[in-house]
């Protein structure tokens, strides 16, 4: 052997020893026990306050943007809720109740006119942004015209108020459906028909009154100035938000409807892997994991956290959408044949079996529920299918986002062998999280079919097939209407059932059947309802948990022990 | 006795002439590559790394034999529902979860069965989509492999071009050329690699009449080959530089040589061994940037395996299967390893001050 080279041996199986042990002592040993944290608390006594001093959050990737004008994803809405304060909104309540409209910036409920078209609220007097600016009545029109401005996803919302779609094709003048008085605070909403949603609209994060002065683009890494309990304080898109109380916000007057919050700040810090966010919980370094935990690890929590958990069921439905624009799922057959051909069970076992299988556009905590079984697994059937359809190797591209808390990736990679057992040349496409929906819902992109989820807004029918199904409401950009799903009479039928003020057992066995007709024609492919973990540190107080319907969730309520 | 050269009579060819009257051996000229490659015989600690790396070269080209007539699945065949038969007890490739009895149940994919399942899932599932993990990183090495091969071949190609150009004709020409590297270099590797790979990742590459699909091989080949020329050119410029004013180049040019031939014919075989050093060494680390962009979610898509992926896939598992993200591991290890000391072994190998020397 060469002398030179002599030393080289032993070193080199030093240095391999030395990487190996490295490696292994970083996989090694759970977490342990939550250590103390670090952060000052304030001592909880019988009628003291539960206020703290930080609530940590462990985040995942998918906040799309910290501006309410613009932000449609759960990530976004959760941090939002106690920030921008729409003029009505939800009880912070546990259980049905959750979905109880109750007045935020607005003084009362508002007066309805006997047609269902005029709507009219007073704003409350005295409420300042967290700049010290007081709100004004017009603010309210400023902020529908920038949601327009913006692109916004949620102008269909407000496609029924007079004026709204002459201004989102000029631009120019304003919405003549919306009049203020800044003096009065009145705000006064002409629709061109009745709405039976419409209190809920004005009470999503898009109808939140920003300053009329709010420039017209993005404001999500220089916030908004905020209404609510809270202010964002600064936002670096995935790595950190921190979210800190509003000076100017006074809980008394809101007569209870929107609590002042007990941790004096938030800090959301963003992890792109779940395992190490659920660690650092159970360590104690965070105190919330917004993470689904990996599959794996739900026997540790269940051993050793159990009561630092909390199961929850939110109204969700998982799918695969297929444009129905963009050949081979232009032809039904083809969209039934996914239908028939993904086996619905082995997609729950992907998701840890936390899921339930379902073919229902609805999830099944709605009264207008009625099980869909039209598509029991027969790969046969979808192979007749797809040969009849003639397009038999054409190529698909899907597309997932890599959001391991949704499992878009595993279920993606499920659906691309899928695709390639009926005879497609399927390739995958997964992208950020962060610009998934804006891509897929950019009809330039084209995307043929791909991983999509619906978390309710408002618990109503109208937000899943209005928002994501009726044809009247496809947009250029950020549509929520992946599959481009356009069918005259469901259309009509949904506009004929927007203007129902109540859901009645009539009007809700409608829906069931809206349910029904909507997968014949198969635009999706649903797949599950998932449930959800909630996991804390053990210094977190689960009897302060509170889990609204709409939200999931709520930051402000939680208490320390 | 033969009468000896004198002093004033000596000429190149006297060692031989005495050799022949004093009837010894001939004496015989080596070319360098000659003694390069007598010294490198000797090195067996880099022959045995070489070795090394030709056993993980040839497993992962034998993956898909592997994966037809071992484990009998291909590395992206989902197996969610399957159940193994593993030293004859049925056995979930992905067991279900979820709450089970009023218990929180974890959803766990099959563990090694080490050919106790005839061939299947030897190193276990790869997660809920129930894949074969060792035919995945038997995949994944391929993949890596070409792109970390691949990727060296054009960017020491590009290099040495570029190298032979700046040094050779100087001037404007040089400057140019420095400049694009300087521009290269201002851009940390990773960073510019994650950019150029995520953007390549969704739209794929369709200029100047090429067209390249956005999940093929050949976008993180090309990235990785892209920004690691400044880091081979740079080097083999200030090498072309210094030779450029040897009188062995200016006699070429006085001969009338074209500079296309002094750059391949005078230039080029002069600096051949630091490019064989260079890109033998460029392979291991192209892996390991591979790996480094697969993990990021940059370079080779899913589901396609690579050893980066493979780790970046464990993750979810780390605490109870943390071999899912150690075997690939170590799979980069041995490869980078093994090319290094190869590597290093083939540097000293071709140490130029080594030349033989007329001796008088």
């Amino acid at each position: 052997m060469n002398r030179k080279n002599g030393w080289k041996l032993p070193l080199a199986a030093v240095a391999l020893a030395v990487g190996l042990a490295l490696i292994a002592s970083a996989c090694g040993g759970g977490g342990k026990k939550a250590a103390t944290t670090t952060a000052s608390t304030t001592t909880s006594s019988a009628g003291a306050s539960k206020s703290f001093a930080d609530f940590r959050i462990a985040y995942d990737t998918g906040i799309d943007f910290l501006d309410p004008g613009l932000s449609y994803t759960v990530q976004g809405w959760a941090i939002m809720w106690n920030v921008y304060l729409p003029l009505l909104g939800y009880k912070h309540v546990n259980g049905p109740d959750g979905a109880t409209l109750v007045p935020y910036l607005a003084q009362s409920m508002p007066t309805v006119t006997s047609d269902g078209k005029t709507y009219t609220l007073t704003l409350r007097k005295g409420v300042k942004y967290s700049n010290g600016q007081p709100v004004k009545a017009s603010d309210f029109k400023a902020t529908i015209e920038r949601d327009y401005k913006i692109d916004s996803p949620g102008v269909g919302f407000f496609g029924g108020i007079v004026g709204a779609s002459d201004f989102a094709k000029t631009q120019k003048g304003n919405i003549s459906g919306i009049v203020t008085n800044d003096s009065t605070g009145q705000i006064t909403i002409h629709l061109t028909s009745p709405q039976g949603d419409f209190e809920n609209i004005l009470a999503m994060e898009f109808a939140a009154p920003l300053p009329a002065s709010t420039p017209a683009k993005d404001q999500s890494t220089t916030p908004a100035p905020s209404t609510g309990p809270y202010m964002i304080q600064s936002y670096s898109p995935n790595k950190q938000a921190i979210v800190v109380r509003n000076p100017y916000f006074d809980a008394s007057m809101y007569g209870g409807n929107v609590p002042a919050g007990n941790p004096d700040k938030m800090t959301i810090d963003i992890f792109g892997d779940a395992s190490v966010a659920l660690t650092r919980t159970l360590n104690g370094q965070e105190d919330y994991d917004f993470y689904q935990p990996p599959n794996d690890r739900l026997g540790e929590l269940e051993s050793k956290y159990a009561n630092q958990i909390k199961l929850y069921t939110p109204a969700n439905t998982f799918y695969f959408f297929m444009n129905t624009r963009e050949p081979p799922f232009n032809n039904v057959k083809v969209r039934q044949a996914v239908n028939y051909a993904i086996n619905r069970k082995a997609l729950v076992r992907i998701y840890g079996g936390l899921a339930t299988p379902t073919e229902n556009v609805l999830p099944p905590t709605y009264p207008s529920y009625a099980k869909i079984t039209m598509y029991p697994y027969n790969l046969a059937k979808a192979k007749q299918l797809v040969a009849a359809s003639g397009t038999k190797g054409a190529t698909v591209t899907i597309w997932g986002s890599n959001n391991e808390s949704r499992r878009s990736p595993e279920a993606t990679a499920y659906l691309q062998q899928v695709l390639k057992s009926l005879g497609y040349n399927a390739q995958l496409k997964i992208i950020n999280a962060a610009v998934y929906w804006t891509t897929i819902g950019n009809q330039s992109t084209k995307a043929q079919i791909g991983f999509a989820d619906w978390f309710q807004d408002y618990p109503h029918p109208l937000d899943w097939f209005d928002v994501l199904l009726n044809g009247e409401r496809i947009t250029q950009t950020h549509n929520n209407n992946y599959a481009n799903f356009n069918d005259a009479a469901i259309n009509s039928k949904i506009d004929t059932l927007k203007k129902e003020p109540e859901l009645t057992n009539s009007v809700n066995n409608q829906w069931a059947q809206l349910d029904t007709e909507v997968m014949k024609q198969a635009p999706w492919a649903p797949y599950i309802n998932q449930q959800g973990i909630d996991t804390f540190n053990s210094d977190i107080d689960l009897s302060c948990y509170v889990f609204n319907v709409n939200y999931q969730f709520d930051f402000s309520t939680i208490c320390k022990k | 006795m033969a009468e000896r050269a004198t002093e004033t009579e000596f000429t190149l060819d006297a060692p031989a002439q005495s050799a022949a009257e004093e009837h010894g051996p001939a004496i015989q000229g080596r070319s360098p590559w000659y003694l390069a490659w007598r010294r490198l015989r000797k090195n067996y600690f880099a022959f045995f790394f070489l070795l090394l790396f030709l056993l993980i070269v040839v497993a992962c080209a034998l993956a898909p034999l592997y994966a037809s007539h071992v484990a009998h699945t291909g590395p992206n065949e989902n197996h969610i529902l399957e159940t193994v038969r593993v030293n004859g007890v049925p056995t979930d490739v992905v067991s279900p979860g979820g709450v089970i009895n009023g218990k929180l149940t974890p959803s766990l994919p099959i563990g090694p069965t080490w050919f106790g399942a005839g061939g299947r899932f030897v190193l276990g599932a790869d997660g809920p989509n129930g894949r074969d993990e060792a035919v995945r990183l038997l995949y994944g090495g391929r993949n890596s492999l070409i792109v970390g091969i691949g990727s060296s071949i054009f960017c020491v190609f590009f290099s040495v071009v570029l190298a032979l150009l700046a040094g050779y004709f100087r001037g404007t020409t040089d400057f140019v050329i420095t400049r694009f590297f300087d521009v290269m270099f201002a851009f940390p590797v990773v960073l510019l690699g994650i950019a150029l790979g995520t953007a390549l990742s969704i739209s794929g590459f369709q200029h100047f009449g090429i067209s390249i699909q956005a999940g093929s091989l050949w976008i993180p080949t090309i990235v990785i080959s892209y920004v690691l020329i400044p880091y081979v050119g740079r080097p083999l410029r200030g090498q072309v530089l210094s030779l450029r004013e040897k009188e062995f180049v200016e006699a070429a040019i006085a001969q009338g040589a074209s500079p296309l031939r002094v750059m391949f014919s005078e230039l080029l075989p002069n600096i051949a061994s630091s490019v064989l050093v260079f890109f033998t060494l460029i392979i291991a680390n192209n892996i390991v940037l591979e790996a480094a962009l697969s993990f990021l979610g940059a370079g080779v898509q899913p589901p396609n395996p690579s050893w980066g992926t493979l780790i970046s896939n464990g993750r979810d598992f780390i605490v109870t299967r943390p071999w899912l993200s150690l075997a690939p591991g170590i799979a980069i290890v041995l490869t980078v390893l093994s090319l290094n000391i190869f590597g290093d072994g083939l540097r000293d190998a071709l140490d130029p001050r080594a030349k033989v020397k007329v001796e008088l």
